[in-house]
């Protein structure tokens, strides 16, 4: 929702006419322009978007920042291609269209469509890009179209050179049967700096990924945006739950045939500690336990718990003691106990911790912000390591405390 | 001349931070981690370690709009001696000005620093050109060393303000 100026530097080079996104290079940019303008204005109605060309007989304005969609897509009609494209002075001529803004609380954005091969060096896109930087102007940069050696590059360096808290953006798009707006739309060009996405974006999201009705579970985010973000956000949630699950017993599968080795199961002592650290501040996340839930679950575990076999009892204890926490968790450690009730009675303490560490990394990897890789993560299972037979023992008294 | 600006301070001078207008203010250029409060603000400016740092290149444009018209009568500028600013232009009532167009304007004054400024040694500025300012753009144009970057520690603006006059401020010239 920031307010912003954004010009639109559109290359309409000879480059454009080839085919190699669907239907042409130039076709496929216009349709990208269209989103973006309809984007932007949508996204905060004080907006305004502007258009220039920068190939051609020479950079030309269509229209000045204005919130008018209507007259923006206008312009877009009767472009001619040809010539080459002259990315220096299109920049710099969108910037001085954007120092005429007319309100000047606006952010001043340029988004430049570089299509076709760039004969600048470096030095001089580098020092367009500082003076941009040094105008708090902030700029998104489309790769696509021609690949020429170092173009790539050229664009990197220039959008190092602008980059200021990652206000500006670079995508490279290579061709191909995706359409370059479908590209886009999952991008921080299109969705701004850290922003969920406009409705505008989700809407055209829904109607790209395909869908007779056009919308995802048959309502429209721009009717009821709420409704439409809660239904998709439990949707993910679930599809992660039972991936999760799913992964996990996947894992112990191989992980039983393989057999244990002694440091690696050490490590997976230090994953079961963190696994409940890490569950309990997931718990905090999510409050959605009901007390039908936790009821249904307290039956299962005693189901479990009389089980008699002295391995399926010390994963009880694992069991209890994330119950209270987390139902989804204790669910999916229940799954585990089945399968592995089929294998022989010779497991050890070490061969449940595996068994828990499959199922922990899982859970470790399906939650947001945890990387299982993160040498800050690895440190704190290293330091837990130590705990993790004491806890053993606790676990074992806990249970008959709880009973 | 520096006797009259020294004497000037204590005149019923006041320190105009009160009357910055927070929400406007801007300024080009600058470091985001080294911003403009830290050499502005109260508490902020006066610890040495926080300064306000140029970005790209070694100039430094600052926007400050008052919450009241005012007088100004001098400006401290206190910085390192090596990045700490040379050249200061000041802009009365010129709004939103660029990089590219801040050469356009002659300015209302211009202060060349030296060191003794940078220490703390306030600037007497043309008082006629300041008599009635809505906002003052803070042009720094080098520093002193010509290095990339410029790091200035402290910014002081003193005056008075125009509606509301310190009155016994009044009566301690008359002691005087």
């Amino acid at each position: 929702m920031v307010l912003e100026a954004t010009m639109i530097c559109i290359d309409n080079s000879e480059w454009m006419r080839n085919g190699d996104y669907n239907p042409s290079r130039f076709q496929a940019q216009a349709d990208a322009v269209n989103l973006i303008c309809g984007a932007k204005t949508q996204s905060n109605p004080e907006n305004t978007v502007g258009v220039l060309t920068i190939a051609g007989k020479g950079v030309r304005v269509l229209v000045t920042p204005t919130s008018d969609l209507g007259k923006i897509l206008a312009c877009m009609h009767g472009l001619e291609i040809g010539g080459e494209m002259n990315l220096a002075a299109g920049i710099q001529v969108a910037q001085l269209a954007l120092k005429h803004r007319q309100n000047k609380k606006q952010q001043q954005r340029i988004i430049v469509f570089a299509g076709s091969p760039i004969k600048h060096d470096k030095k001089a896109l580098e020092m367009i890009g500082r003076k941009l930087k040094k105008n708090s102007v902030a700029l998104d940069i489309v790769d696509f179209g021609e690949d020429d050696d170092g173009k790539a590059e050229k664009l990197e360096a220039l959008l190092a050179s602008v980059n200021n808290n990652d206000t500006s953006h670079i995508v490279h798009v290579p061709p191909g049967p995706n359409a370059l707006s479908d590209v886009l739309i999952s991008t921080p060009i299109f969705t701004g700096d850290s922003e969920g996405g406009s409705g505008f974006a989700a809407a055209a999201a829904a109607a790209a990924a395909g869908g007779v009705s056009g919308f995802e579970f048959g309502v429209d985010p721009n009717l009821d945006p709420e409704l439409a973000l809660a239904l998709r956000v439990s949707m993910e949630e679930e599809r992660a739950r039972q991936e999760a699950a799913a992964k996990k017993a996947a894992e112990e599968a191989a992980k039983h045939e393989k057999g244990e080795e002694q440091p690696s199961s050490s490590q997976d002592a230090t994953m079961t500690e963190s696994a409940s650290v890490t569950a309990s501040e997931a718990d905090n996340k999510r409050n959605d336990i009901t007390d039908e839930e936790n009821a249904l679950l307290q039956q299962a575990l005693a189901m479990s718990m009389d089980d008699p076999a002295s391995s399926h009892e010390l994963r009880d204890t694992d069991m209890s003691d994330t119950a209270a926490d987390d139902p989804d968790l204790t669910l999916a450690l229940q799954l585990s106990v089945q399968d592995s009730a089929k294998d022989s009675g010779s497991q050890t303490d070490m061969s449940k911790l595996l068994a828990d560490q499959s199922f922990v990394s899982s859970i470790l990897a399906s939650l947001p912000g945890v990387d299982p890789n993160d040498p800050s993560v690895k440190d704190l299972l290293a330091s837990m390591q130590s705990q993790s037979e004491p806890q053993e023992k606790k676990d074992e008294d806990e249970p008959k405390e709880e009973k | 001349m520096s006797a009259e600006s020294a004497s000037a301070i204590q005149r019923s001078q006041v320190d105009l931070v009160d009357f910055v207008d927070w929400s406007g203010v801007e300024c080009l250029n600058q470091n985001s981690s080294h911003s403009l409060p830290n050499a502005l603000k109260q508490g902020y400016r006066e610890d040495d370690g926080l300064n306000l740092e140029s970005d790209a290149d070694e100039q430094l444009l600052i926007y400050i709009p008052f919450t009241q018209v005012v007088k100004l009568y001098s400006v401290v500028v206190q910085g390192p001696e090596e990045e700490g600013p040379k050249t200061v232009k000041l802009f009365s009532n010129k709004e939103h000005m660029g990089f590219s167009n801040v050469n356009d304007f002659p300015p209302s004054d211009t202060a060349i620093l030296s060191l003794d400024n940078l220490k703390g040694k306030p600037v007497g500025l043309k008082y006629v050109k300041f008599q009635n300012v809505r906002s003052l753009t803070i042009f720094i144009e080098d520093n002193q060393s010509g290095s990339d970057i410029t790091k200035v520690q402290k910014i002081a603006l003193f005056g008075t303000t125009v509606e509301t006059t310190d009155m016994k401020g009044l009566k301690k010239i008359e002691d005087h």
